[in-house]
């Protein structure tokens, strides 16, 4: 059990502000709203509609008020043993059908970055094969014997892959704990396309010896090696923006921070006492096996008494994201599944108040479209109900009444949802010009340019988006199970065709939505447009933003001076490669 | 690409395998519990439309 931290004032004070703030900014929508839609008679559709407009408006200002609490806040000292590094450390590499000459590339680079660092004999690595395909397993196999004999590995890199998949990712590294796990004090877990630092991993050791009630610490990975149009917009999003969301989510989260399943250090007896995760009664997409298990691991740490952290200055910390829209829409669904089943531990026995709210935060990340959504076709279907408006409401007056406008309540409502969506970035890149963070993106003119870019991509990108969420949690909650598809990665450019097949249904939507609209509100098809728009050419858009990205914009600081691992990778990867005719004819 | 059924293929397979061994030593890991009640269902399952179900789904 870990040791039982005093509670921290601020923290609570800081919740309590962030999350009044977001409902007051809520409680205005949904006002504003209620006095726009009464101004041609009030009915039931009107209080719907505010409703709807009141949750949405509550998760943008959620995170509207964390990034400016990430902007206010500096990241804690934190202590730190510099003496030497006494524990052992297992470095987990879960596989699942991935592409092993790339991934035992990346373990390669990391082994000789920690050997530089003086203390690569205390830190082991395992690689913890899921895979199902046999020819991809013998390649593992193969290939695991070139990675131990470029780096001297026997003793120190070790391979192992199971028969069956029990558990999924937190059943394979449950298998390695029960297995082995008391050989280490503890686990650097990583995901197959995870890439970090020797001395970042040294580091992370030194804060666990410094602090014995830290059960698990998390990096703030960066993205890395994007090369289309879409992934290298996340990827900018990813290193300009993430830093401050999760410094204001770490102001909030005190010692009950998040875990993200990767590129974290946990303490293995504290894991192996708290996180043995059941599986859950029913079948799934709601029971099962727990999908997102990340969520619940940290939520069980915490638990137990021990201090879950995100550090996020701890550089050296990377990870690759999907190259296109389909493939982060199905990496999505997964994820949509997992926080929708937390709808079931909400009440777990035990848990802190906070690990509840964080389940409940990421069930709204996939609800939240929907409300939009609902709030669009209650728009569009409101005429049908509305009442007619009597222009003569005062008896025996002889003049008519001509209902007072409220459209500048819609302007102000629509300019509050804007403010919330676009001030936090300009805010941030406002900081990062005075900071002069904006050096590693190029400078304050092109940060401009990719945050102006960006926030236009992302405005045109959202409708899609939108619809993608909206399927999944339609199917989560009809009862169909997305599943354990593997990792798409590489490339990722998408033909016209292709992406027809993946969005024809959001086409045919957006057209239908449009009709709809002209034939019921068309006063309403102009607001509709940027909306509709982008869902009739998702198609061009999917393929458009999956082709490589040749503009100079979106430029990050790993691109401008890739870090030494990368380099390393690159050239450890670039030799295995010229071997791959050689091999393959083997 | 690789032929599994090559007598050297099983050669590295063993050797593999043998090279690749964990250190055996165990550690128990105790499931934790998180229902309150068997079979009780989730805020969101609750509002499931029993009519319709599917077996997977995907892109």
């Amino acid at each position: 059990m870990g040791a039982k931290a005093a509670p921290d004032r601020r923290v609570y004070v800081t919740r309590t502000l962030t999350l009044t703030a977001s409902l007051l900014a809520a409680g205005l929508g949904f006002i504003v709203f209620l006095q726009f839609g009464a101004s041609d008679g009030f009915d039931s559709f009107d209080v719907l509609r505010a409703v709807l407009i009141f949750a949405s408006t509550f998760w943008l200002a959620w995170g509207a008020f964390t990034a400016l609490l990430g902007l206010t806040s500096r990241p804690p000292a934190v202590p730190r043993d510099p003496g030497p590094i006494r524990a052992m450390t297992a470095i987990l590499v879960p596989v699942y059908n991935e592409d092993p000459v790339a991934t035992f590339a990346r373990i390669a680079a990391m082994d000789a970055t920690l050997r530089a660092t003086g203390f690569g004999d205390r830190f082991h690595f395992a690689i913890l094969s899921d895979t199902r395909n046999d020819e991809v397993a013998a390649r593992e196999r193969i290939w695991f014997l070139r990675l131990l004999a470029d780096t001297h590995g026997e003793g120190r890199i070790f391979y192992r892959r199971r028969t069956q998949n029990k558990g999924r990712k937190a059943g394979n590294i449950e298998d390695f704990i029960k297995r082995a796990g008391a050989a280490y004090q503890y686990a650097i877990i990583l995901d197959a396309d995870s890439l970090m630092e020797g001395a970042t991993m040294v580091e992370m050791v030194r804060r666990m010896q410094a602090a014995p009630d830290l059960g698990l610490l998390q990096t703030l990975p960066t993205i890395i090696r994007a090369k289309s149009r879409f992934g290298r917009t996340m990827q900018f999003a990813g290193a300009f923006y993430s830093p401050i969301f999760a410094r204001g989510l770490a102001m909030m989260q005190g010692r009950t921070g998040p875990f993200w399943g990767h590129n974290a250090i946990v303490r293995v007896d504290a894991f192996a006492q708290s996180c043995g995760l059941p599986e859950l009664s029913g079948r799934p997409p709601f029971g099962g096996h727990i999908l997102s298990h990340d969520y619940v691991e940290a939520a069980l740490l915490a638990r137990a008494g021990w201090t879950v952290r995100v550090d996020d200055d701890l550089a050296g910390s990377h990870e690759e994201a999907p190259e296109n829209i389909i493939d982060h829409a199905k990496r999505d669904r997964r994820w949509c599944q997992g926080n929708l089943q937390h709808s079931r531990l909400i009440f777990a026995p035990g848990l802190k108040g906070w690990s509840r709210f964080v389940f409940v935060q990421g069930i709204l990340a996939y609800i939240a479209p929907v409300f939009w959504l609902a709030f669009l076709a209650a728009s569009i279907a409101a005429p049908l109900f509305a009442p007619p408006i009597d222009y003569f409401p005062i008896e025996y007056w002889p003049f008519p009444v001509i209902p007072v406008s409220q459209v500048s309540k819609a302007l102000l409502l629509a300019l509050g949802v804007g403010g919330l969506l676009f001030l936090p970035k300009m805010l941030i890149l406002l900081d990062a010009a005075l900071r002069r963070r904006v050096r590693g993106f190029g400078g304050t003119i092109r940060a401009l340019q990719s945050t102006l870019t960006e926030l236009l991509f992302s405005s045109i990108t959202a409708p899609i988006f939108l619809m993608f969420q909206t399927r999944s949690v339609l199917q989560v909650l009809r009862g169909a199970d997305g599943g354990w598809p593997a990792q798409t990665r590489g490339d990722g450019t998408l033909s016209f065709r292709d992406a027809w097949a993946a969005s024809h249904w959001i086409v045919t939507t957006g057209a239908i939505v449009l009709a709809f609209a002209q034939a019921l509100s068309p006063q309403l098809v102009p607001w509709l447009l940027p909306v509709t728009l982008p869902m009739v050419l998702a198609p061009a858009l999917i393929s458009w933003s999956s082709r490589p990205s040749r503009t100079t914009l979106f430029t990050i600081p790993t691109e401008q001076q890739p870090p030494a691992i990368m380099t390393l990778h690159d050239r450890i990867l670039a030799r295995w490669e010229a071997d791959l005719p050689h091999r393959a004819a083997a | 690409m690789m032929q599994v059924a090559k007598p050297e293929q099983f050669d590295l397979d063993r050797l593999a395998e043998q090279l690749g061994k964990l250190p055996d030593a165990p550690l128990a890991m105790p499931v934790q519990e998180l229902e309150t009640a068997p079979h009780a269902s989730g805020l969101l399952a609750a509002l499931r439309p029993r009519f319709a179900r599917l077996r997977k789904a995907g892109h």
